[in-house]
Formats: structure tokens, C-alpha cells, sequence
């Protein structure tokens, strides 16, 4: 059985539209048009213990809303979810035990006391014996690096610092699942690396499931073997990184560097029809060509001579998934 | 579990609160300012010979309990509550396999241990004042009624907070309703004028409300006003108010929680 199994999930939310300044909030008060906003909009898709998946999307595509479906936050307007045998919505205390949830701008440490306070109020909810708490407390903030700031004011900690912190609350009962809302927000980039270190370990020791969203394609690329692409609420690809870059970039982009201006007409046949992007100047040209016909023009592009130089490379992810969203993107209010 | 829980809760909001004990010294000279005033108050109308059914001594001694007790059973969590509802801050106490309102009863409880040693010695000096009109009553049952009554009006003051709060599950903006039950409530309680000064005509409906059971009755018990009778009807209203608004909070959570939005990542 899958760890997590989701049929035609749904969640719509009601909201209404006032217009700008007091005017329009009286005009509200006296008269509102109740609108829809369909978050997620019928999902389905199974998960097996031990994955890492990330779900890619713009934002108000309805990620952070499937999250709060499968962690029981949010009551389903439509469907099935099943995480670990359970029914989210029901929050039974046995799931809660089973599951955390880390949201990169809701936090769950006390503000004005050491995150170890927190640590301790943890082990009461989940009931951790003493032992057993000091050896995860131990071994975390050794994997987190942060032994020598588990007694400091969390409001004097860093941002990364604090979330690594919440990212240690969230693991000390040894969830089964880790839902994981944009975990490397506002982190710098040393910090981020850490703690996609960290999530990978955890992972392959201790066969936590993890599923998150990330703004950032170097969360996804590093851990994700597996995406699940979210768009106006709907399941859009669910696969191997690799086979969304295929489908969605069907081409690799070739660029050629010339020792000497080669011919116009030469190059066009060389290309076979295949476009020149750009020619920054008659020496250096760059292409992109269809997978299939990448050996036969990079084999044209060398046999014109006096080629300096030749990459085939494959588009970055980033610019794929900017490609897929970018002419998607809506305004609807961010869930 | 729950009990190591609920330590754990509170002793964290007692270190929360004593990184802000400058502003709770400000929030403790308000409890015993404005009974005194009230106190001064009435003690001028009965110098006016005006009959009164408290004499000078019921009233020193009902007002200088009331700025304790008002305390100890105060609460201020509707605003709070509301706005984690609006806000998504209940989210993360939700994701957590413990009943959410512990955290709302720690905080209460150990903002109150904080307070405590800051009221008393100012109404020690108000007592010092009044010392030859102040009679606490030497009986002690009366004292043994009283704890057992101001317990429950603490919790009873705490559900319709809670009640009024979750109410933001639904509403836009509960502060208009708060406020409305700050100064009603209030007035109910008998924290403004005693309730045996109202005219008999209401009485009935005086002793009927739940306001009474947060304040006002467990005062009664220890200024002696009331028959035997009287005090065990009292306490049944009591825990009925205390029972009868569980379930009304747990019936709203069980249909707020439908209605959560979880705003917020």
C-alpha cells in the first residue's frame, strides 16, 4: 500500500472582491459577490514510503493547499486523501504522531525563549521518554550544526539558524512523513545547501518520506527524484525530473565558438533549417536543436572547420519551468 | 501526559511573560486602580446618607476582593484566539497531537503566576488604607467555598472568551464583540456597582447570567450575604455554565475546524 494515496482531491474557498478605498468598503459591507477560488481542483496521485517529492508551481497553483489537505490542516471540499491509513481531517492524535509539518514562514518555536524550551514542550505533546529525546536532541543539532545554539534566544538567532532549529523540532518524534513548505525561503545559499544536506540524510537514514514545495529549482533538481507539477489546481506532470525536461524542453541548446567567420550559407545548411538564436558576432553562434538531430548538426557544425570550440548542453530547468508557467500565471489570491 | 504538558505550557509562559515585566507592573496598578475608584465612589453616596443596602465596611471589603479575584480569573484570549484563527497561527498547535486550548490555559495561568506577586503588595497598601473598615470573614468555610467557587469562575470567564473568540471562524472581525462583552460583562459581573444594589425586579434575571458566576458570586460567598440555599443554588449555576459552555466550544470546534482556512505558509 502506498503511503499516501490521493483520489480527485478538491478544496475551493470562498472570499469576495471589495473595491479600493472607504467607498468600496462600504459598498462591501452592504453588498458582497461571494467568488470561488478553486485552490486544488481534483488531484489525484499515490506516494510510496521512502520518496522524496517536490511539487513545482507558481504561486496560488495550489501547493501549499495540497500540503495542508494531506497534514490535516485543511477540511477537503471534494475527494480522498489517504496518508499512512489515516484520514487527515480527522486529526487523530495516532497520525499527528506520525507526520510533521514545516512551513518556512509559520513558526513553531517560542520567540522570546531558547529553542530547547520548545524542544522540551515537544517531548511532552509526543510523550518522548527522556533518553530517547537527549539521543535525537544530540544527534540533530550535531547533523544541523547548531549544539551551540540550542539555549540562545530564537529572536537572536539567524534566519537559517532558525530554521534549522524548526527543522530539528519537526524531526524529534521521528516522523514517517515530512511535509516540507518552502523550507529554504529567504536562506542564503550556504544555508540552503546545509540543509538540503540535512533532508537528504534524514532520508536515506531514516526512510522519512518528504514532500515539498520549493521556490527554488536547486531544492527540487538535489532532492527530488520525482515532481509533481501543480498548476490552476490541477495536476499538471507527475514523473522523473528528466522526463518533465524532456517533454517540456524537447531540444538541447548548442553553441559553437569559430576561429574564423564561417560562411552564411554554409551554416544554414549546416543547421538544416534550424534556427540561429543568436549571433553575437559572425564567429559565435548559439542554437537550439531537437534531441534527435543534436549528433547530426554538432557533426555538420564540425566538419565546417576551424570550430574553436562546441558545447551541447541542456536547458536549465529554471528557464524550462519558467517557460511552462509563464504564460499561466494569474492573479488570484495567495493561499 | 496532559499534566506535564499543561507544567511545561505554563512554566514557558511564566518565562515568556518576565521578558515584558514592565508592562505587567502598568496592567496591575490599573486592577486595583479602578476598584478604588469605584470604591471612593460609593463611599461618598453613602456619606450622603443616601440607604444603601452595603454598609462603609461591605463596600471596603467587597471592592479590595474584587481587584484580587477580578485578576485571577481574568482572561484576554478572545482577541488572540480570533486573530490566530484569521491570521493561521492556530496551524501549527493544530498539527500537534495535544488539545489546542492547553496552550491558551497555560498562557492564562502563567501570566497570572507572573501578576500575582506584583498585586498583592499594591493591595496590600490599598488594605493598609482601609484597614479599619476592611472585615474579612474569620469563617472558615466561607474561605473553603470560595475556593472551591472562583475556580470555576475563572473557568467560567475563560469558555465564553473562548466561545467568543471562535466565533472568528465565521466573522470577519470579533473585536466589536469583545469589546461589547468587556464593558457588558462587566456591569454583569458587578464590577462597576455590587449586584445586591440593583433593584429587586431584576434579581431574577441578575442570578441567572452567567457574568454573575465569574465575579460576583464567589464575592458574595466570602462577604456573607448569602443563605445556605442561596450558595448551593449558586454553585450548581456554576457548574452548570461551566459544562453547558464546553460543549458550546467544543460544537463551534467542531464546525470551525470544517471552516478553517489555514491562511498563511
Amino acid at each position: 500500500m502506498s503511503a499516501i494515496t490521493v483520489v480527485d482531491l478538491a478544496k475551493t474557498y470562498r472570499y469576495h472582491h471589495k473595491e479600493p478605498g472607504f467607498k468600496g468598503s462600504l459598498q462591501s459591507l452592504l453588498r458582497r459577490e461571494m467568488l470561488e477560488t478553486h485552490a486544488v481542483d481534483g488531484i489525484s496521485f499515490a506516494i510510496e514510503a521512502g520518496e522524496v517529492v517536490g511539487f513545482l508551481g507558481p504561486n496560488g497553483a495550489g501547493k501549499t493547499t495540497t500540503l495542508k489537505l494531506l497534514s490535516g490542516l485543511l477540511y477537503p471540499s471534494r475527494g480522498k486523501a489517504s496518508v499512512l491509513g489515516h484520514t487527515p481531517y480527522r486529526r487523530e492524535a495516532e497520525y499527528l504522531r506520525r507526520i510533521a509539518l514545516v512551513m518556512g514562514q509559520r513558526a513553531m518555536l517560542w520567540w522570546d525563549l531558547p529553542a530547547m524550551e520548545t524542544f522540551l514542550l515537544h517531548k511532552e505533546i509526543y510523550d518522548l521518554p527522556p533518553a530517547e529525546f537527549r539521543r535525537s536532541v544530540d544527534e540533530l543539532a550535531q547533523m544541523l550544526e547548531v549544539e551551540h545554539l540550542l539555549r540562545v534566544q530564537v529572536r537572536k538567532l539567524s534566519l537559517g539558524e532558525r530554521m534549522k532549529m524548526e527543522l530539528l523540532l519537526a524531526l524529534l518524534h521521528r516522523p514517517q512523513i515530512l511535509f516540507l513548505d518552502e523550507p529554504t525561503i529567504g536562506l542564503d545559499v550556504v544555508s540552503q545547501q546545509r540543509v538540503r544536506e540535512f533532508l537528504r540524510r534524514v532520508n536515506r537514514e531514516r526512510g522519512t518520506t518528504i514532500l515539498l514545495t520549493s521556490h527554488y529549482m536547486d531544492d527540487i533538481q538535489e532532492l527530488c527524484p520525482r515532481v509533481l507539477v501543480i498548476d490552476h489546481g490541477q495536476l499538471r506532470f507527475d514523473g522523473a525530473l528528466e522526463a518533465l525536461v524532456k517533454q517540456a524542453a524537447p531540444y538541447k541548446r548548442v553553441s559553437a565558438v569559430f576561429a574564423q567567420p564561417a560562411p552564411r550559407r554554409a551554416l544554414e545548411a549546416a543547421l538544416a533549417g534550424i534556427p540561429i538564436e543568436e549571433v553575437e558576432d559572425s564567429l559565435h553562434i548559439r542554437t537550439s536543436v531537437p534531441r534527435a538531430q543534436v549528433a547530426d548538426v554538432a557533426a555538420r557544425l564540425l566538419s565546417l572547420g576551424a570550430v574553436a570550440d562546441l558545447s551541447i548542453e541542456e536547458v536549465p530547468v529554471e528557464e524550462i519551468v519558467r517557460g511552462i508557467f509563464g504564460a499561466s500565471q494569474r492573479q488570484e489570491p495567495a493561499r | 501526559m496532559k499534566l506535564r504538558y499543561l507544567w511545561q505550557m505554563t512554566s514557558m509562559n511564566v518565562m515568556s511573560t518576565l521578558e515584558y515585566r514592565g508592562a505587567f507592573f502598568i496592567f496591575m496598578l490599573n486592577t486595583v486602580i479602578t476598584p478604588v475608584i469605584s470604591l471612593l465612589v460609593w463611599l461618598a453616596v453613602s456619606e450622603q446618607g443616601v440607604p444603601l443596602p452595603y454598609n462603609r465596611s461591605q463596600f471596603v471589603t467587597y471592592y479590595l476582593l474584587l481587584s484580587v479575584l477580578s485578576m485571577l480569573t481574568g482572561t484576554w484570549l478572545a482577541t488572540f484566539l480570533a486573530e490566530d484563527i484569521r491570521r493561521g497561527g492556530l496551524s501549527p498547535w493544530l498539527l500537534r497531537p495535544a488539545p489546542f486550548i492547553v496552550h491558551y490555559i497555560g498562557n492564562n495561568i502563567g501570566e497570572k503566576v507572573v501578576k500575582l506577586p506584583l498585586l498583592l503588595p499594591l493591595v496590600g497598601l490599598a488594605a493598609l488604607a482601609f484597614r479599619r473598615d476592611l472585615h474579612l470573614p474569620s469563617d472558615p468555610r466561607a474561605w473553603a467555598l470560595f475556593a472551591l467557587s472562583a475556580p470555576l469562575a475563572a473557568a467560567i470567564a475563560f469558555l465564553i472568551d473562548v466561545i467568543i473568540g471562535s466565533l472568528a471562524f465565521w466573522l470577519q472581525d470579533v473585536e466589536g464583540l469583545v469589546r461589547v462583552k468587556v464593558l457588558v460583562g462587566s456591569f454583569l459581573a458587578g464590577r462597576f456597582v455590587p449586584l445586591a444594589l440593583f433593584p429587586p425586579a431584576v434579581m431574577p434575571f441578575l442570578e441567572a447570567q452567567p457574568f454573575r458566576y465569574t465575579l460576583s458570586f464567589p464575592l458574595e460567598l466570602l462577604t456573607g450575604q448569602l443563605s445556605a440555599q442561596a450558595t448551593v443554588r449558586g454553585l450548581l449555576w456554576q457548574i452548570g455554565y461551566c459544562v453547558g459552555l464546553w460543549l458550546c466550544y467544543r460544537l463551534l470546534w467542531h464546525f470551525g475546524l470544517k471552516a478553517y482556512q489555514a491562511p498563511g505558509s
